[in-house]
């Protein structure tokens, strides 16, 4: 059984190189664990020697301290590329920085501590919009109009997940986006005779259907308590014409166009899905579309990149479709992931740390490659885009082995079907928080299941969150009136 | 031959038949409420070893190796996470809290079993009203104490905040079992001589051993347990124990390494509780109940 | 010692004397570490979280404003705060029965001799030895919707269709019932293992006694054993009932609280609400409604184990 050894074996190195990317993770934790050792005594040595508090500047020589707090990246490679960069920044500028990386559903917990105890990292990295910390960060306008100033403007979906036009303030600056496309199986959409997969949400119906009635592969659309359950009923809103909140921040999510959307996710559930959706955790449509039983899902492409290292069968017969379309004729996805640094307060060495921000931007096409992909750039004129976006760019031929090697160009477009989870209006803390709680998910989901009737449903979504907007009005972070 | 009554009695054929039904079905239940106890273990240690195309193959038999065996995933574990410096540091700050709370537990059980009873029951309500605020949302203030102290990010955080957990139950445990050891006995030892932290020592210690090793399980096993409070004091990777490290490095936005994660579980569990066994066995084995009789 | 006392021989437990003799002085020395560490660590947080329940504190600004019971009511009226208090008391009911039963069973059979004990006694052990953090995962993994053992098992003997799967976490009923199969799952060991230090400190002599008075097997069981041990199993009752009513880890990893909410509990709510959302005060607020339970709980099961004293 040489042929499956050596599967296996190619298999063990595909998972390490993954890893490891350039730099060993190993040599660099020990590197890092030494230079954590050696910044933790570093400042009481030199306060012992009278030197005082360390901080700012770099008098006399001494070097300066940065700490970064972190996701720990779904591709391990990028971790271990930026935790090398960040190592050679701080050497270049005279900086001792430390990044350490988290589980990202632990971020809020972890936040909300250092926020609490008013003493943490100097800058802390969020994947979705961290809306309610505005009071305790530092507004980043300054960060960036000089970053727009040097690499372009700021994409709208970005700039909408970290402006709030009720305080006027950026509590975050994005230096990358994730898009959220839409991933199906090109076989199994071909023998119903949609082989370029669905464009609209009544294709997903039909062709779902008749996919599920002869294979019994399923649509992968969740309505779970977790974030790609929070995306897809977003999508599906908005293509509908429907939203949480309008430009101006009142809550309209009680609309005939809200109970339309709801509707179809009804029928959509009962015709082409199983009740294992009500389960689901974020990794959950991305497993099943690798073990072959899922016809469509709405993912980040993170899905198809681990297809290609566990079922390359599977992943040669993903495909990619744009937000799908609604009535309106319109389709709009969510961000999947938008990279956010927030600076707290306390920070004692803001200037650097604004100058971190300011240098990772020239760095996009890093960030780009070695998420495999995976962050796009979220300004318009850095290093990144004729390498990704050009032709014969990246986009074109995946460097990353896809086949065929265009499978990702219809990203190209992304920017113009993505927008912030807040649309049309921007991401606030009410938001964050209907968001956080997953009220749209289990508006869906209490629909789809039977325990509340459509128009239940969705009235008692919209009385919640009405609560919610009150709330935050009365703290001043949100506009609006109702 | 010890039965299960531990009594040899004059058996007639019938009662023989019933008493080998008996132990039968008692054997049935033992081995039942083993396997429901270790099932998630056997399974995780084939799994552990289950290569991707394998595993990720909903029509594979889970039990079994359809592909070959790998060890990429224990190696992936080992050598691309600091998983060893998570058990270290867990094992330390067990270590040191189990210390601190039986320092901090036995002299108090026994003064509010003994010492001072009318005082007892009120203080170990109040004592008891710790565990009332959960971890979840102790842990903001918390971490301001630990700010205050200096301790953020250092493993001593953790040393400091969970005896609070582990404590009050310890106390409680403690001074069940020092109740239940007669008075008599007591007033025995200061007859003959001792002084009453004496008669603490030298016989009511050794009398509570067994209440003391569970203090010490209890304590140890609680703070692997914890991971809210390892969170949030804690960040640097060199720092973390297991709970918060692991799925730091194996569970990444929306992709889980299954394998290796099944890997940790396994090799975190099987040497505390072989380890406990030991414990238990060598203190437990002289009392069993009416074997010696027999 | 006294005059008194040294002449008529040291016959009676002397109360007056030396300091250290005097058993208030000795125990409120011997309490004092333990009580003023927990006030100074968990009281002032204690304290802490009250406060945060009568204002408007949020994740991003911890800027204690008091507004009264506003924040109380709001708690109150979210629609997920009643399903929240009811599965409180589900969850722990239904698990810590769960484990009282089966430790008793474990911990009396574990006492007896049988081959294999101490291989039953090690497996026994696992599920608490294991990190929550790592032990539920496995049992994510266990329960998985398309992936799962058990669906494979019973679909491997003809229980469910072919490739069919049971939604464990998927389905209110079936979700609460993975929760509380692991939530007993996890505590069992420990319960066992404090039963079986309770029985094993039980005197011999006791035992031989009531033997000798003609008591049989299940006669020493529930007449000597079962009173004898009930302060030991009514603290392991205690303990379970309390940790499992604040605890959220096993919600947190398998069903982040839903379907739709339906396994929310209060502990895990005032997680999601207030650390997630953002919404701190309100997260406090209903955390604190776990208070007056706990402490109700508390107090009626301390009385009953303080009837009961070996004497």
């Amino acid at each position: 059984m040489s042929d499956v050894d050596t599967e296996a074996e190619k298999l063990t190195r595909r998972v390490e190189t993954a890893w490891t990317g350039r730099l060993s993770r190993r040599e660099f934790v020990q590197k890092a664990g030494l230079a954590a050792v050696g910044l933790g005594a570093g400042p009481y040595l030199l306060a012992a020697c009278g030197g005082g508090a360390p901080s700012g500047g770099g008098g006399g020589g001494a070097k300066s301290q940065l700490t970064i707090l972190q996701w720990s990246h779904f591709v391990p490679r990028y971790d271990t590329w930026f935790d090398a960069y960040v190592k050679q920044w701080g050497e270049a500028n005279n900086v001792n920085v430390k990044v350490d990386h988290i589980n990202q559903a632990d971020l809020p917990a972890r936040t909300a501590a250092e926020i609490n105890a008013g003493s943490g990292h100097d800058l802390i990295e969020w994947i979705a919009p961290p809306s309610a910390l505005e009071p305790s960060v530092l507004d980043l306008t300054d960060v960036v109009q000089e970053a727009e100033k040097k690499y372009g403007s700021q994409l709208p979906v970005c700039k909408s997940s970290t402006y709030n036009p009720t305080t006027k303030k950026y509590f975050g600056f994005c230096h990358s986006w994730s898009p959220d496309p839409g991933d199906y199986r090109k076989s199994l959409w071909t023998k119903v005779g949609m082989p370029n997969g669905p464009l609209t949400y009544d294709d997903l119906l039909n062709a779902g259907t008749a996919i599920k009635q002869q294979t019994g592969v399923r649509v992968g659309i969740g309505m779970s308590q977790e974030q790609d359950s929070n995306m897809a009923a977003r999508a599906l809103l908005w293509s509908y014409g429907a939203s949480v909140q309008d430009a101006n921040e009142n809550v309209v999510l009680d609309s005939d166009a809200t109970r339309e959307a709801v509707n179809f996710m009804v029928k959509l559930f009962k015709q082409s899905m199983t009740n294992e959706i009500f389960s689901w955790t974020a990794a959950s449509n991305n497993q099943g579309l690798v073990a072959g039983q899922l016809s469509y899902i709405l993912n980040s492409i993170s899905a198809y990149r681990t297809a290609q290292q566990t079922r390359p069968d599977i992943a040669d017969d993903i495909f990619f479709r744009p937000a799908l379309q609604g009535p309106t004729g319109k389709g709009f996805a969510s961000e999947h992931v938008i990279l956010i640094y927030l600076i707290p307060k306390w920070s004692k060495n803001v200037d650097k740390a604004k100058q971190f921000l300011l240098d990772l931007v020239g760095h996009t096409s890093d960030i780009v490659y070695q998420s495999e992909l995976y962050n796009f750039p979220a300004f318009s004129k850095t290093n990144a885009q004729q390498k990704l976006f050009g032709s014969g760019g990246w986009l074109d031929k995946d460097p990353f082995g896809s086949h065929p090697a265009n499978k990702l160009d219809l990203l190209k477009n992304a920017a113009s079907w993505s927008v912030n989870v807040g649309y049309p209006g921007p991401s606030n803390a009410a938001i964050g928080e209907i968001f956080d709680t997953f009220v749209l998910p289990n508006m869906m989901a209490s629909a789809a299941r039977g325990t509340k009737t459509v128009d239940q449903a969705v009235s008692d979504a919209a009385a919640q969150c009405r609560q919610i907007f009150a709330k935050w009005r009365q703290r001043k972070l949100v506009g609006g009136s109702s | 031959m010890a039965t299960v009554t531990g009594y040899r009695h004059r058996s007639s054929p019938a009662v023989v038949a019933r008493r080998a039904s008996l132990r039968s079905l008692f054997l049935l239940v033992m081995a039942l409420l083993a396997l429901f106890c270790a099932f998630p273990f056997i399974w995780a240690t084939i799994t552990m070893f289950k290569a991707n195309a394998d595993l990720y193959n909903p029509a594979h038999n889970p039990f079994l190796f359809n592909q070959p065996a790998t060890l990429a995933h224990l190696l992936l574990l080992f050598q691309q996470t600091p998983f060893l410096t998570f058990v270290k540091n867990s094992a330390l700050v067990g270590g040191a809290v189990t210390g601190l709370t039986l320092l901090g537990s036995i002299p108090a059980a026994y003064a509010l079993a003994r010492l001072i009873p009318a005082w007892g029951d009120k203080l170990g309500v109040a004592i008891f009203m710790v565990y009332l605020v959960p971890p979840t949302l102790l842990f903001l203030p918390l971490s301001h104490v630990v700010a205050t102290l200096r301790l953020q990010d250092n493993l001593w955080s953790l040393v400091v905040v969970y005896p609070s957990f582990t404590i009050p139950l310890s106390i409680w445990l403690l001074m069940g079992f020092f109740k239940s050891i007669p008075r008599d006995i007591i007033e025995q030892a200061q007859v003959d001589g001792c002084s009453l932290i004496g008669a603490l020592v030298r016989v009511v210690m050794p009398l509570a051993v067994p209440g003391i090793i569970t203090v010490m399980v209890f304590s140890f096993t609680l703070t692997t347990q914890d991971f809210i409070y390892a969170l949030a004091f804690i960040s640097s990777s060199d720092q973390m124990t297991i709970s918060v490290g692991v799925p730091t490095n194996l569970i990444r936005g929306d992709v889980f390494y299954w394998q290796s994660l099944m890997a940790a579980t396994v090799i975190v569990a099987v040497p505390i509780a072989l380890v406990y066994n030991v414990f238990l066995r060598r203190f437990i084995q002289g009392f069993t109940m009416g074997a010696l009789k027999g | 010692m006294s005059i008194v006392e040294r002449t008529v021989g040291v016959r009676r437990i002397s109360v007056r004397g030396r300091l250290p003799e005097r058993p208030g002085f000795l125990g409120a020395l011997m309490v004092s570490p333990a009580v003023l560490y927990l006030l100074g660590l968990v009281g002032f947080p204690l304290v802490l979280s009250f406060v945060y329940a009568f204002s408007d504190v949020t994740t991003g600004n911890p800027n204690v404003h008091l507004v009264g019971l506003s924040t109380f009511a709001a708690a109150v009226r979210d629609p997920v705060f009643a399903v929240a208090l009811r599965n409180s008391f589900i969850f722990t009911f239904f698990s810590q029965a769960l484990v009282i039963v089966l430790s008793t069973i474990l911990a009396f059979g574990l006492s007896a001799d049988f081959p294999g004990k101490w291989v039953v006694r090690f497996l026994i052990l696992l599920p608490w030895t294991t990190p929550v953090a790592l032990g539920a995962v496995a049992w994510l993994w266990m329960l998985d919707s398309i992936f799962s053992p058990f669906d494979w098992v019973l679909s491997a003997v003809g229980l469910i269709h072919h490739g069919a799967h049971i939604p464990f976490l998927g389905q209110a009923r079936l979700a609460m019932g993975s929760i509380v199969v692991l939530q007993a799952w996890r505590m069992l060991p420990l319960a066992t293992v404090i039963l079986m230090a309770g029985l094993t400190s039980i005197p011999q002599d006791i035992q031989d006694a009531a033997a000798v008075d003609g008591a049989g097997f299940w006669g020493r069981l529930i007449h000597v054993t079962l009173p004898l041990l009930q302060p030991i199993m009514l603290v392991a009752l205690l303990f379970g009932i309390v940790f499992t009513f604040t605890d959220i880890a096993v919600i947190f990893v398998l069903t982040g609280g839903g379907p739709d909410n339906s396994t929310q509990v209060l502990a895990s709510w005032a997680f999601y609400k207030g650390i997630n959302g953002g919404n701190l005060a309100q997260g406090a607020a209903t955390a604190l409604f776990m208070f007056p339970v706990l402490l109700g709980l508390a107090v009626l099961l301390l009385r009953i184990a303080s009837r009961v004293e070996v004497t």
